[in-house]
């Protein structure tokens, strides 16, 4: 039977899509029942979520020094 | 959009318009990830024009086997690595390992969860885990941010990074439990 700790390493390293049927359906059951497992997955999104907030905040930066037109100069006058 | 071999043969002779598309591609996106691995504006600039310039220099070693947006991250990896001087060694035992299995009890239940919902209520959150990306030693900050700012596919990280798809869940599953073990305690606290 398929523990809280195993499903947390799974879910983090992203290993189930290489995984088999079985193990799939074992976590995906398991989450089913373990509210703290489901939070554990849903910190991964969140996880996602505020690095992308911070990208968008770093493309807002390129885009405020003009990254774009001067990397096209640079590379222009080659 | 053009085919790549089409972009490749107009980028060879350096046509304005394959210029001007290549960098509204792919500029942000390297500046984004270079600073996303830790250096300063100044030089995350320095470093995405490398690359393009690079690229552009060595179109000939670019067969079209991969993505152009995986061998300017590939090259983007190389840049990083010359700069630091070192190789990505992860360690075979880190300690946030220890850390991890210790909020589980002996048969594998959770003990002591993680509990980011002061962090992730913040609206600081994309500073806090600007902070906290700063802890991360360097190989799993850059497969944290390859993947989730960039998008990038696992393969295209494993080739770009030299990695099986093994050691990348490794590098993830690390990285994902130090941002946590970082936002849980700084959730607590506080987010300056």
């Amino acid at each position: 039977m398929i523990r809280c700790k195993e499903v947390a390493a799974l879910l983090n390293s992203e290993a189930l899509a290489g995984a088999g049927f079985r193990k799939r359906l074992e976590v995906r059951l398991h989450l089913a029942m373990c509210r703290q497992c489901r939070s554990f997955a849903r910190q991964i999104e969140r996880l996602r979520a505020a690095v992308r907030s911070l990208g968008a905040s770093l493309a807002g930066e390129a885009e405020r020094k003009d990254l774009e037109a001067r990397l096209l100069r640079k590379l222009s006058g080659e | 959009m053009m085919e790549p071999a089409e972009l490749i043969a107009r980028l060879r002779r350096r046509d304005p318009e394959a210029l001007a598309g290549m960098v509204r591609e792919h500029a942000r996106p390297l500046y984004r990830a270079a600073r996303g691995m830790g250096f300063r504006e100044d030089d995350a600039e320095d470093l995405a024009q490398e690359v393009l310039t690079t690229f552009l220099e060595t179109l000939d070693r670019f067969e079209g086997r991969s993505q152009i947006r995986t061998w300017l991250f590939g090259i983007l990896h190389y840049k990083v690595c010359e700069r630091r001087r070192q190789l990505y060694l992860e360690e075979l035992n880190d300690p946030i390992d220890a850390a991890f299995e210790s909020r589980f009890d002996p048969q594998g239940r959770w003990r002591a969860p993680y509990d980011l919902e002061r962090a992730v209520e913040s609206s600081q959150i994309g500073q806090a885990i600007g902070k906290c990306l700063e802890e991360l030693p360097p190989a799993q900050r850059e497969v944290f941010v390859l993947r989730e700012m960039e998008e990038l596919e696992t393969p295209e990280i494993c080739k770009i990074l030299g990695v099986t798809v093994t050691n990348m869940g490794v590098l993830l599953h690390r990285a994902r439990n130090r941002l946590r073990e970082c936002l849980e305690s700084r959730g607590w606290k506080g987010t300056s």
